[in-house]
């Protein structure tokens, strides 16, 4: 008989390496027509971390998100950065980029002062213009002034910076100290049914709240959040790499290494928590790994709600789950013997 | 006239152009439409919370993006490497005289021909050919050049390799209770240890109306990124070494190259353009020195693409935990104390063991306030796969420990799960497991919204219940 | 050596390779279509994925003999000169891939189920996925792509299978 169970799970995970410096650089060229090129170290793995970086770009220098081109991922030619790990990306290579940025629009703002007839520091940026706080009114297009920069005042508009997460080392025998600069959160509620004949566990639905800062982009947030639940899944009752006596891997192949499959994944409803992080890029703080860490636990505790049975290794196969089943009935003898 | 022979009219006229296609051509052959329609949501100002859309995303619909395996380069050879299959031995003998003899075999490299043959993110205790001791049965052992990927791995069956097997210590128990020297000797066994110290322990579970007491361990897991490892390497004539490879971190990765190879940093370059998926497992070389040194040898460009057992066998993995948590509460379910020991399994080699232990120890107490907290972590060497970076860096083992164990006390106190964590939860201005103040905190809105979306409080629970 | 001559994309094409070449190696290293991924070699994974004659084959497991004389459409077909094929489109979207070396894989698979099934539902959907491996997406939006081009597409009527 199938039952039905939910379970809860929160979580907490840290942007950035622990303690250990982890800076990411950063070079933004704003070209003669107003759009921007990014160079970065990073590495696209997938995530969209490219995106969400000329997205950032873009927000600081008041143009659209196509008008940013990222070079990425050469030694030769991109700024060191420390890569595609930890979560980091949005956080730190993001608040290089727009740091980055920030310096090739001040070039700007020097080029367009005289011209609008006030000081720098009473421009700013909105739709590919340059305008005066108040007066929006009295503006000029961003690809007039970065023409007139290089072409007038001799001053190309190039900005580059470097990030590093303010942290303080631990104390060697206490562990107290500020090992990041920041943190994330989640909640993920999972629905099983689990069936008490066979011990196989079907994930239902999980509804997933998750907190990454300001969504530099929600699409890619969710897109984040759907991944990261699938992998927990497979954490969760599938996947296992096994060795034997002697140490060598049995399963080193995806047909005896089960992982999830489109016929696996649950129905996902991902939401993103209101949250802004001040130290972070517009707010930014990330979503990459903390995706993954809640799910196992949450359909866990659903099996638990289901069927009474607490897993404690994982993953949850069904045959874990029918042998914990029958060492319950084992210790429930009366009501088995009621039953029969 | 049937399908069959208006190919085979065709085909004769293009037989000619084919003769010359005989390596793979240059130009790609996929259409780009003319059409070009950049999504909305690219074009708005202002950019941050826009869907926007990927501009990688049309390449990879278009089968345009080029990973590392899609690349060619004139004169490539192909590498593989020689696994050792025993998980702890060691080395008495290589002999890879009868693979050079092969024809299209281009050249065999061992450890011995590795100018510096170690790396590794903190401790560089990994070799990049194992050459006196194999501490796990995905070790390479020796590396082949030759004319096509199906020489190379019929030269790896003619290297024969002679070893003394050692005893494998596979469980992480076991590692942590033998005595030094241990299986990397003279270095001890235990290879990192932390400590979180926070409040008085002993005095919470004093004060504690319950006390609760559990054990969890944790499998070994595989990144699986759909993309195989792949890497390519070319010299130039100054003495250059360009390096395209599926590594998510080429700063690291351009120093490792550079220190194993022998060579200055200027004169190697790291391109990593697309990655096939990473989620921690590309975060340092693996072949590369490799392909560098058989490129060198051999003066032509090499290539080397993991298999998928490879993948498993021969990249890093997530650590197995072994948990134990003891953790006093009041009758509302207020944590009062928490005492918690983990021990990480490392497998063979460190990799990024240290960022590991480091995260799970600090987040192993959960999202609560907890003011007397006792953590303690160990990592430990055994003959398995190394484990390093994925994805949560023990994040997602201590979870399922510190939540499992939560719902166990909600349900023995008669509280609800979700009710209990709200209690529990970090604040704002909370002070974590270090003594750091937190900031833009917002554990207890996640789980306020995902009830809500969930329906928690209005469906009365699965509990189960027949469906 | 065989001679293997395959219509690739409308196109002849034809090559002389060893006879244990399968169809993907020949793809990729004789015709240079390269979007067809090796993730396996043995048919676990699916990122290999091509039409043959109209179905979806996992063409690490198809020798290139195999398919001499064949119809063989493959990503690099999907899409016309003038558009993107409407899946290609949805999935661009809706941020269907990530680090997109499924994709190939799955747009084949998804284009020969709507070939055959213009309606597909949910479970039908899934089904056809079911032998396409991905490790970013959890499939959702890939699911939801493929949902949204059948809806687009109800009106029209089923294309004649071959």
């Amino acid at each position: 008989m199938k039952r039905r169970g939910r379970g809860i799970a929160c979580m907490w995970y840290p942007i950035g390496f622990t303690v250990a410096a982890n800076p990411s650089a950063a070079v933004v060229k704003i070209n003669e027509d107003g759009t921007a090129t990014l160079l970065t170290g990073t590495v696209e793995t997938g995530q969209g971390s490219l995106t969400i970086l000329a997205q950032i770009v873009a927000e600081e220098l008041g143009v659209a998100t196509e008008d940013v081109h990222v070079v990425s991922a050469d030694t030769d030619t991109t700024p060191m950065d420390t890569g595609a790990i930890a979560s980091r990306t949005t956080y730190v290579t993001g608040n290089a980029a727009r740091l980055a940025a920030e310096k090739a629009k001040e070039i700007l703002f020097e080029v367009a002062a005289p011209v609008l007839g006030v000081k720098a520091d009473q421009l700013e940026v909105s739709d590919h213009k340059i305008q005066v706080k108040g007066f929006p009114q009295r503006n000029i297009h961003i690809g007039d002034i970065a023409e007139r920069a290089r072409g007038v005042n001799g001053q190309p508009p190039i900005g580059s910076a470097s990030f590093n997460p303010a942290t303080v080392a631990l104390d060697p025998e206490t562990g107290q100290g500020k090992p990041f600069a920041t943190y994330v959160y989640a909640t993920q509620i999972a629905e099983v049914d689990v069936d008490d004949e066979t011990g196989e566990v079907e994930v239902l639905r999980i509804a997933a709240s998750h907190d990454c800062g300001t969504p530099i982009n929600p699409m890619l947030v969710e897109g984040q959040v759907e991944g990261g639940i699938s992998m927990g899944v497979g954490f969760a009752l599938e996947e296992e790499m096994l060795f034997d006596g002697e140490g060598r891997l049995r399963n080193p192949n995806l047909t005896n290494y089960i992982m999830p499959t489109s016929l696996d994944m649950p129905k996902v409803e991902v939401d993103i928590v209101d949250s802004y992080d001040p130290t972070g890029p517009f707010g930014a703080k990330g979503v990459g790994e903390p995706t993954c860490v809640a799910t196992a636990a949450a359909i866990c505790n659903a099996i638990h709600d289901a069927v009474g049975v607490r897993i404690t290794s994982l993953p949850a196969t069904a045959e874990k789950v029918w042998a914990a089943l029958q060492a319950k009935r084992a210790q429930e003898p009366r009501q088995l013997a009621a039953g029969a | 006239m049937d399908k069959k022979s208006a190919v085979i009219e065709k085909q004769a006229r293009l037989q000619e152009v084919e003769a010359l296609l005989k390596a793979p051509a240059a130009a790609p052959l996929a259409p780009l439409p003319r059409e070009v329609l950049v999504p909305e949501a690219r074009q708005q100002t202002p950019a941050v919370r826009q869907r926007a859309t990927r501009p990688d995303g049309r390449l990879h619909g278009l089968g345009q993006t080029k990973y590392i395996d899609d690349y060619y380069l004139p004169g490539m050879l192909y590498a593989k490497i020689k696994r050792a299959g025993i998980a702890s031995a060691r080395i008495l003998r290589i002999d890879t005289s009868e693979a050079l003899k092969m024809p299209g075999v281009m050249a065999v490299i061992t450890g011995k021909d590795v100018p510096c043959n170690s790396f590794g993110p903190s401790l560089k205790d990994q070799p990049v050919l194992a050459d006196e001791r194999v501490f796990h049965a995905g070790d390479g052992v020796a590396a082949v050049a030759a004319v096509t990927e199906q020489i190379a791995a019929e030269a790896l069956e003619k290297i024969t390799v002679e070893y003394e097997p050692i005893r494998p210590v596979l469980d992480p128990l076991e590692s942590l209770q033998l005595e030094t020297p241990g299986l990397h000797a003279p270095n001890p066994n235990i290879y990192g240890h932390k400590v979180i110290r926070k409040g008085d322990v002993e005095k919470g579970f004093a004060q504690s109306y319950r006390i609760f007491e559990g054990s969890y361990r944790t499998q070994m897991v595989e990144h699986v990124p759909l993309e195989p490892h792949a890497s390519v390497a070319t010299w130039d004539a100054n003495g250059r070494v360009t390096i395209y490879s599926t590594l998510g971190r080429i700063t690291l990765g351009r120093a490792d190259i550079s220190r194993t190879i022998g060579v200055p940093m200027s004169r190697v370059r790291v391109i990593a353009t697309v990655v096939g998926g990473n989620f921690g497992g590309k975060n340092e070389i693996t072949t590369e020195p490799v392909l560098a040194l058989l490129a060198k040898k051999t003066g032509r460009p090499v290539k080397c693409t993991f298999t998928r057992p490879e993948e498993f066998l021969a990249s890093t993995t997530r650590h197995p935990l072994v948990m134990d948590y003891k953790t006093g509460v009041t009758k509302e379910g207020k944590i009062l104390a928490r005492q918690i020991r983990l021990v990480l399994d490392g497998g063979a080699y460190c990799s990024w063991s240290e960022t590991t232990l480091g995260k799970a120890c600090i987040l192993s107490a959960g999202p609560y306030q907890i003011d007397n907290l006792y953590a303690e972590a160990f990592v430990v060497y055994t003959n398995k796969t190394m484990t390093g970076a994925m994805r949560g860096f023990g994040a997602p083992q201590v979870c399922f420990a510190y939540e499992s164990q939560m719902d166990d006390m909600a349900k023995a106190l008669g509280i609800d799960p979700l009710q209990i964590r709200l209690t529990n939860a970090l604040r704002e201005g909370s002070l974590s497991p270090t003594s750091q103040k937190l900031h833009s905190v917002v554990v207890r809105e996640t789980l306020l919204q995902a009830a809500q979306r969930f329906g928690w409080n209005e469906d009365g629970g699965g509990n189960g219940a027949q469906s | 050596m065989v001679t293997v001559t395959v219509n690739v994309n409308g196109e002849p094409r034809t090559a002389s390779v060893p006879p244990e070449t399968t169809l993907l190696r020949l793809l990729r290293e004789q015709f240079n279509l390269t979007g067809a991924k090796l993730g396996c070699d043995v048919g676990d994974c699916g990122a290999c994925t091509v039409m043959v004659d109209g179905k979806s084959v996992n063409s690490c497991l198809m020798l290139a003999g195999q398919a001499d004389g064949r119809d063989v459409l493959t990503i690099e077909g999907l899409a016309t000169l003038e558009r993107l094929h409407p899946l290609q489109e949805a999935f661009e979207q809706l941020g269907s891939l990530q680090c997109g070396f499924c994709g190939p894989g799955i747009l084949m698979s998804a284009k020969a189920l709507l070939d055959e099934n213009p309606d597909p539902s949910e479970q039908d959907i899934r089904d056809a996925l079911a032998g396409n491996l991905c490790r970013c997406t959890g499939y959702i939006k890939m699911i939801e792509a493929i949902q949204g081009v059948a809806r687009a597409d109800g009106a029209r009527p089923a294309p004649k299978s071959a």
